[in-house]
Order: structure tokens, then C-alpha cells, then sequence
């Protein structure tokens, strides 16, 4: 009786988080209506979604690491990387007279290349030389950031066909670009794995605890690998659709990425400590964290405080946790 | 099997950790429907030699045979595809995990058709047959949704031990396993070893409770410093006498 009690409160209470991330998100949509009705316009919203695009992806990839008891700081420059190879790639074939098509095709190859190889050299520097993950991925968030430098200059690499905008911004139904629809098709991929698939069990369970992982037969090497790998390919693919978007690529464009990554992960619950966090939350938190930084400038904050809020963010969510756990674990 | 080997046997194992020599040539066996004690101080070697056995660890010299035939573990998951089943000291489950997802953990039941090719899983079959299986090895827990660091402490490494015997087929390893334990549910513990045994598994237990060691082991071998000191039948020690034998004040 007592125990049936206990179950339903706790059922009670995993609902109640969803259903308070949306709540703050309606809030804040209404807040910032108020100040700027702006904001409640379809434009606003396909903009949000634009921003939260590149976001959520991101924020999965962090989510299948956090919930191994990883992290992945190298996303924001993976993105960087990603965009400004693409760029360069695609202003290359479009100078050697190659149909856009095609040259947009190679550049996505490319783009996603760079997240296979960072994603690779993250998981092996883990599992095979034993690094802890936020080292492995900080070097390598340095590596990728450099490499951005070297390959632009520094500057802007624009040159891009006509297509690239065309397929980054011509939107349907009102306010759904084609980069929003494929977003939305991988956030319902990952949550069907990372909820209902041994994918999210094992991922799970590595992070829970990887020595009992190891003992049920589970390669928990192997495993880690392939979770960076999909870390660094969706922040890839992050940073070609941002290059869709804007149809060109800078250097500078993941910088703070991992931030705004790591604040929706935890805003949608995800325990730092590994092997908990649901993928639904943490696309309420991607909203959340776009909403925030969009509704900033919105209501005339400068950008440059986004990091900080950003920041805030991530210490309110993990304070918050850290209440909510105790007793619990 | 062949009757004449032992069904678990290692021979000369040897283990380093750096500069310190957890196990120097260890011989060990254990035969089906035999219940054998490992003991020793901290630091004696016994969950090293049950990492060797496991799989989780690869000996730098020593053989392993199952039923008389030369095996070579390259992970845990060779030594449970060929039946050695293992609860390690203290890392037995996922806590987040439920009931039924640690019973099932690397050995998901999949989907039917398309989606099972995927990964996708059947919680369903995996809910309904984890409650069988833990009451059919004589354990219960609720079968529940939550996870397992919501149980209690005992049921917790009741859930541990189950999977253990659950899904053996030959051998079943526990390390400590009624550490933490209270005396009703380590008299539990103690019933699954025996039923176990009655089916014709091999058992290896791992305690300091020794009045639990020579209540349901039929053999006992003592380990200190890393090489068997002493290898007998249970029925030849006293509390007194095994204890000796443990730390080397006197020989049995
Ligand atoms: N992973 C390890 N790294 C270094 N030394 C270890 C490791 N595991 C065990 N040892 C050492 O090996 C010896 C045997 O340890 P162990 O097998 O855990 O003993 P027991 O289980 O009998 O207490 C001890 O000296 C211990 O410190
Ligand atoms: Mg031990």
C-alpha cells in the first residue's frame, strides 16, 4: 500500500517536470509578447525555430554522452568546422563550374566527415588512451576551433550558390524550412532509440554503471565510441544547417555552442552524473534556451550577455537537480 | 562433460598489477553440483581471481578450462556466452535501471520483425518473465517500474544475485554476495546457493561470514597474498581452524 503510494507520487512527480519545462517555456513566450509583440508573430517563431535547429541537435548528441556520464565540449567548434569546410568546399566546386546540386552534396559529405573524425578521436582518446571526457573533448573543442582560424584567415567564407539559401530558408506550411523538417525527423529518431531501443538502454546503463555494463557482456567501449561519433556528426550537420541558413560559413559561428548544448540538456533534466535524463525534456530545454537567447535581443539586450544568461542557466538547472535528487539517489 | 576433469578449473594463474602480485599461480577447480568457498583476508586476491574467471580480466600467464577444454575469456561476454555467470563485489547493477532492465542488461528481448532488427525492445516480455525468472531461483522482489536505487539495500542485491543464477548455465561466481545483508535475507542468499547447487551448477562463493562459508560449501579455498594456502573439504575445518588458516597464525 504504502509502496503504491510512494510509485504514484513519483510518477506524479516525472510528470510534473515535464509539464513545468512547457509551462516555463509558455511563460516566456508570454513575457517576451509583452514586451515585444514581435515575438508572437509566425516570422519570430520560424526565426526561433531556425535558432533552436541547430541547438537541439547539439543537445542531443550531448544528451547521449551526458547520459553515459560523458560530456562533449567540442560541439560549438565541431559546428564551426563543419560549416566553414562545407563553405569552402562548396565556393571551390561552384568556382570549378559544378552543378550546385552536387556541390551542395559534396560540401554535406564533407561537413559530416568532420564530425565522423572528431566524434572518432573523441571516443578513442576516452576509451583507448583513458582520458576523462571533459579533457579529451576540451582538446579536441581547441583543435577543431584552430583549424576553423587556419582554413578561413579568420574571415567569412561566403561564395555560395543561390541553392544553399534557397534550401536553407524557402519555408512550407508557414513556417518549416527543409533544415527544420530533417530536425525534426532526427529529434523523433533519437527519442524513439534513446527511449525504446537498446541503444538508450545500454547508453543508459554505461552511465549508470559501467563496471556492471561491462560484466552483463555489454562493449561499453565501442558503445562510448559511437555515442561521440553521433555527438560530433549531429553538431556537424548542426553547422551545415546554420551555412544553409546564412549561406556562408564563419570561423566564429559554434563559438558558445557547447554552452547553449549543455543548458538544454540540463534544463530538460539530464543528470550530470549520468544514466538518467529523458530526450523529451531536453528538447523543451533546446526551446527553452532559444527562447531565451532569442527573446534577449528581442527585448533589446545586447548579445553579449548571452553567455552569461546561458551560463545562469546551467547553474540554476543543476542547482535545481541537485534539490530534487537528494533523497533519491 | 567428461566426467573426469572438473567443470571450471584455472591452473597457474598469475596476476600483476604493477609491482604488486595479486595472484601467483593459482590453481583452482570446481566441480558441476559443488559448492566451494573462497576465502582470505582484504587483499588476499579473491576478486582478482574472480575476474580472471569472469572474463573482465585476462591472467598474464595461467589456463582456463571449462568442461576439460582450453578457453580463453577476451571480455565477460565470452565467459557468459559460455555459461559463467558472475556477481562482482559491489558493482553488481545499473541503479538507474528498473528490475527488469538489470535482469535483462546485455541480453535485451527484441521486437518481433522490423523494429526488433532496429534494437527496439520488448519491455513487455522482458517485465512479465523478469518476475518469473527471480521467483523461479527463489528470489523475491517487486516487480516494479521504478529504478533499482529505490529498493532497498537487500533487495537491491537480491536483484543481483538473481540475474546471477538466473541466466547461468554452468557456473555461478558470487563475490560478497551477503555483504550488507541482513540475517533473515543472507539465509535467502544462502537457499539460492543451495538450490543452485541441487541443480548441478557449480557455485563459487566469496565471504568473510565465515559461519555462512561452512554452513553451505562443500570445499573451501583459502587464499592469502595471492596463492592458495589451503584447499580441503568444509567438513575438516572448525570456525577456529578456518580462521587460522585465513590469516597464518597456524596451519591447518
Ligand atoms: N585494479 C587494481 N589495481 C591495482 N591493484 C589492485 C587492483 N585490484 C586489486 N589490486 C590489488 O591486488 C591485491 C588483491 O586484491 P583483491 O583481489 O581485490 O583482494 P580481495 O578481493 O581478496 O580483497 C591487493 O593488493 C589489491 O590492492
Ligand atoms: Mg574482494
Amino acid at each position: 500500500m504504502e509502496m503504491q503510494g510512494k510509485l504514484a507520487r513519483l510518477k506524479a512527480a516525472g510528470m510534473r517536470q515535464d509539464i513545468v519545462l512547457l509551462l516555463l517555456f509558455c511563460l516566456m513566450v508570454l513575457a517576451f509578447s509583452l514586451v515585444n509583440p514581435r515575438f508572437f508573430s509566425i516570422r519570430a517563431m520560424a526565426n526561433i525555430l531556425q535558432d533552436f535547429s541547430p541547438v537541439v541537435l547539439m543537445a542531443i548528441g550531448q544528451t547521449f554522452v551526458i547520459a553515459s556520464r560523458g560530456i562533449d565540449l567540442s560541439v560549438g567548434s565541431v559546428l564551426g568546422l563543419a560549416g566553414v569546410s562545407m563553405a569552402l568546399v562548396i565556393r571551390a566546386a561552384n568556382e570549378a563550374g559544378m552543378d550546385p546540386w552536387l556541390a551542395i552534396a559534396l560540401g554535406l559529405a564533407v561537413a559530416i566527415g568532420v564530425g565522423v573524425v572528431v566524434g572518432l578521436v573523441n571516443g578513442l582518446l576516452i576509451t583507448y588512451c583513458r582520458l576523462v571526457p571533459f579533457v579529451a573533448t576540451l582538446a579536441t573543442m581547441g583543435a577543431a576551433a584552430g583549424l576553423s582560424l587556419v582554413l578561413t584567415g579568420g574571415t567569412q567564407i561566403a561564395g555560395a550558390p543561390k541553392e544553399v539559401i534557397l534550401l536553407g530558408n524557402a519555408t512550407y506550411l508557414g513556417a518549416l524550412t527543409v533544415p527544420v523538417i530533417v530536425v525534426f525527423l532526427i529529434i523523433v529518431v533519437s527519442w524513439a532509440f534513446m527511449s525504446r531501443a537498446r541503444f538508450g538502454r545500454w547508453t543508459y546503463a554505461v552511465g549508470s554503471n559501467p563496471f556492471a555494463a561491462r560484466g552483463a557482456g555489454i562493449d561499453v567501449e565501442s558503445h562510448l565510441i559511437k555515442l561521440y561519433l553521433l555527438s560530433g556528426v549531429l553538431a556537424a550537420l548542426a553547422g551545415a544547417f546554420v551555412y544553409f541558413r546564412l549561406g556562408s560559413g564563419s570561423p566564429l559561428s559554434g563559438r558558445g555552442g557547447e554552452l547553449n548544448a549543455i543548458a538544454a540538456t540540463v534544463i530538460g533534466g539530464v543528470s550530470l552524473l549520468g544514466g538518467t535524463g529523458k530526450l523529451s525534456g531536453v528538447v523543451i530545454g533546446a526551446l527553452i534556451t532559444t527562447a531565451v537567447l532569442s527573446g534577449l535581443i528581442l527585448i533589446g539586450v545586447q548579445p553579449n550577455w548571452q553567455q552569461i544568461v546561458v551560463a545562469a542557466l546551467i547553474a540554476i538547472a543543476v542547482g535545481a537537480q541537485g534539490l530534487g535528487a537528494k533523497g533519491g539517489r | 562433460m567428461t566426467g573426469t576433469s572438473p567443470l571450471y578449473e584455472v591452473r597457474g594463474v598469475g596476476k600483476r598489477y604493477g609491482g604488486i602480485v595479486a595472484l601467483d599461480s593459482v590453481d583452482f577447480a570446481l566441480n558441476a553440483g559443488e559448492v566451494v568457498g573462497l576465502v582470505g583476508d582484504n587483499g588476499a586476491g579473491k576478486s582478482t581471481l574472480v575476474k580472471v574467471l569472469s572474463g573482465a580480466h585476462e591472467p598474464d600467464s595461467g589456463e582456463i578450462y571449462l568442461d576439460g577444454e582450453r578457453r580463453v575469456w577476451k571480455s565477460p561476454h565470452d565467459a557468459l556466452d559460455a555459461g559463467v555467470e558472475t556477481l562482482y563485489q559491489d558493482s553488481g547493477i545499473a541503479p538507474d535501471l528498473t528490475v527488469a532492465a538489470n535482469v535483462f542488461l546485455g541480453r535485451e528481448i527484441l521486437r518481433q520483425g522490423f523494429l526488433g532488427k532496429l534494437g527496439f525492445l520488448d519491455e513487455k516480455a522482458m517485465r512479465d518473465q523478469a518476475h518469473s525468472e527471480l521467483e523461479r531461483v527463489g528470489i523475491a522482489v517487486p516487480a516494479s517500474d521504478r529504478p533499482v536505487a529505490r529498493l532497498s539495500g537487500g533487495q537491491r542485491q537480491a536483484v543481483a544475485i538473481g540475474r546471477a543464477v538466473a541466466w547461468a548455465n554452468k557456473v555461478i561466481i558470487l563475490d560478497e554476495p551477503t555483504n550488507h545483508l541482513g540475517a533473515r535475507q543472507a539465509g535467502e542468499v544462502l537457499e539460492v546457493i543451495r538450490q543452485a547447487r541441487a541443480k548441478g551448477f557449480g557455485v563459487i562463493f566469496i565471504s568473510h561470514t565465515l559461519p555462512h562459508v561452512l554452513e553451505v560449501t562443500d570445499r573451501i579455498v583459502v587464499l592469502r597474498l595471492g596463492r592458495v594456502v589451503t584447499d580441503a573439504p568444509s567438513s575438516q575445518f572448525t570456525p577456529d581452524s578456518l580462521l587460522k588458516a585465513i590469516t597464518g597464525l597456524s596451519q591447518t
